[in-house]
């Protein structure tokens, strides 16, 4: 390789690479997006060791079982880990920096034994905080029906 | 496991932030090297197990290209598409089938190529984390992070001096992306904020590099200069991060047991002279003392300040620099097994540690270590 060779940056192209997938949420989330839309909140029960899964799981890796009753939940719960994102990660891969910081929490809901990760309100946040979920029942976008967690009063 | 299988001959480029090299020849300079350091030819080469990631290399079947470079054209060869140190697990099993007497194992992956922490934002669940952006390799990290200290007040300054530690033992490493020679935790408190307590300093730069292992049947070992021994191997799977406590590393610890049982290991303090860890981010070391038996549950940062882990300590972990001065992925758990083998071997120079007899080796794959892999390795 010549010397040249070795400096110069290898030439870059961009190549369209979009392959299409046809995922679905599948029965189980199906099932707990729609029990938002009704302002419940839906895990998953393993019938076995009576685990439950929230967000909802089909299958309880301790028993080898699906997980296939269906518990509602309340909106409360307490934060497992927390952490303030002072960056936020850009379609290219590169972490920006955050005009204003957010919280992400860990929160597992009263009665649930898995732990859904979602934004926490407020500015201050510690493990053990209780909090209660956000719910937005007419939310267009599924993802919206869970906003956020806030403090409880 | 007594004198089955040995480590024979190693190789890595140097990892860079960007190799300017194809990936097909970084692996064509590791395993050519590799073969050298054991003085085998291709054609002494039973079988080949790369590891690599379709979606890191942004096509499927990822080894096709690497049939040439990888010595494995019309050979036994498959892909293992994890870290490397779980393709040396295959590799293992191949030679102990009594079937194959050498076995090379490749890993590369070049992150100059794809998009940062992308791929593993594609590692979530599909349905639900994905989809919402917050969670990825850094911000889980983090999570698990905040769940550690606060089951075991480890500190922010603990969690950065095992940055400094292992960025100033990089120093030693002529290999290694990033070092700080003299780091302190201070210096690493000073870099970017990313996600509490997470500081770039505390997380193990990704980058470009291969590295290339020769494994040899006891018979074939024999034969070879200076072998290093695999006494012992164990590996396991936890749940998913939402599902599974963060605050301890299960999984590691159920593999070093079973890893311990084969290399007759009791009490792994006073057994195991050096560690080589794959700490992603720098708080997984800590939580890896623990799970390795180093010292008791959420007795990380105690045994940390001990001084215990230094390379001058009684059993230095990352002595390299571990993943803090190199990252690649699909690489940096089987460079941990190849240092951890230098140090046995004596030959690991300006990063020597010293009276190094048996070593472990941990590699990793998953948010927040989801997979463990533990080798204890020995000389003569």
């Amino acid at each position: 390789m010549g010397a040249k060779a070795a400096k110069d940056p290898v030439p870059r192209v961009s190549i369209p690479l979009n392959p299409v997938f046809g995922w679905t949420v599948g029965n189980w989330m199906e099932n707990f997006f729609d029990g938002m839309k009704e302002g419940k909140i839906l895990g998953s029960r393993c019938p076995d060791c009576g685990r439950v899964f929230l967000p909802p799981r089909m299958i309880c890796e301790r028993c080898f079982a699906k997980a296939d009753e269906w518990v509602e939940l309340p909106a409360t719960g307490t934060v497992q880990a927390c952490t303030e994102a002072a960056v936020k990660v850009a379609e290219n891969g590169d972490m920006v920096d955050l005009e204003n910081p957010e919280i992400i929490a860990m929160v597992k809901h009263d009665g649930a034994d898995t732990c859904i990760t979602a934004r926490l309100e407020g500015a201050d946040a510690s493990i053990g905080m209780r909090v209660e979920a956000v719910l937005n029942p007419g939310a267009e976008n599924v993802l919206d029906l869970l906003a956020a967690y806030r403090p409880m009063g | 496991m007594e004198k089955e299988a040995a480590i024979i001959g190693y190789a890595q480029t140097p990892y860079e932030a960007d190799s300017n090299c194809s990936r097909e020849l970084l692996v064509l300079q590791a395993t050519r090297a590799a073969l050298e350091a054991a003085g085998l030819k291709r054609e002494d080469l039973d079988t080949i197990v790369t590891a690599n990631n379709d979606y890191l290399d942004g096509r499927t079947i990822s080894n096709m290209r690497l049939v040439e470079p990888a010595g494995s054209w019309r050979k036994n060869e498959s892909k293992v598409e994890m870290d490397g140190a779980f393709a040396l697990l295959y590799a293992l099993t191949r030679i102990l089938s009594g079937d194959h007497d050498i076995a090379l194992v490749v890993a590369e992956s070049q992150a100059s190529v794809y998009g940062g922490i992308l791929p593993g934002i594609m590692m979530l669940d599909p349905t639900f984390d994905r989809q919402r952006w917050l969670l990825n390799e850094v911000s889980g990290a983090a999570l698990q992070a905040s769940a550690y200290m606060d089951a075991s007040g480890v500190s922010e300054e603990q969690i950065a001096g095992v940055a400094a530690k292992n960025l100033d033992n990089a120093a030693g490493n002529p290999l290694a992306l990033r070092s700080l020679p003299g780091a302190d935790a201070a210096k690493v408190m000073a870099s970017r904020p990313l996600y509490s307590p997470i500081r770039d300093l505390m997380m193990a730069p990704l980058c470009d590099g291969a590295c290339a292992l020769v494994l040899a049947s006891g018979k074939a070992a024999a034969k070879a200069e200076k072998p290093v021994w695999i006494k012992g191997v164990g590996f396991a799977h936890d749940s998913y991060l939402t599902e599974r406590p963060l605050e301890s590393m299960n999984s590691l610890k159920l593999a070093a047991g079973s890893c311990y049982a084969q290399a007759g290991i009791e009490d792994a303090a006073s057994q195991i002279d050096l560690a080589e860890v794959h700490e992603r981010f720098a708080h997984e070391e800590l939580m890896s003392y623990e799970a390795l038996g180093f010292c008791g549950p959420l007795q990380g940062g105690a045994f940390f300040d001990s001084g215990a882990t230094r390379m001058d300590g009684k059993l230095p972990v990352n002595a390299s620099g571990g993943a803090m001065g190199a990252n690649v992925d699909c690489g940096a758990g089987l460079a941990r097994v190849i240092e951890a083998a230098m140090q046995v071997r004596g030959d690991a120079g300006k990063h020597q540690a010293k009276g190094v007899k048996t070593a472990l080796a941990h590699g990793q794959t998953g948010i927040c270590a989801q997979e463990n892999i533990v080798y204890v390795l020995g000389g003569e």
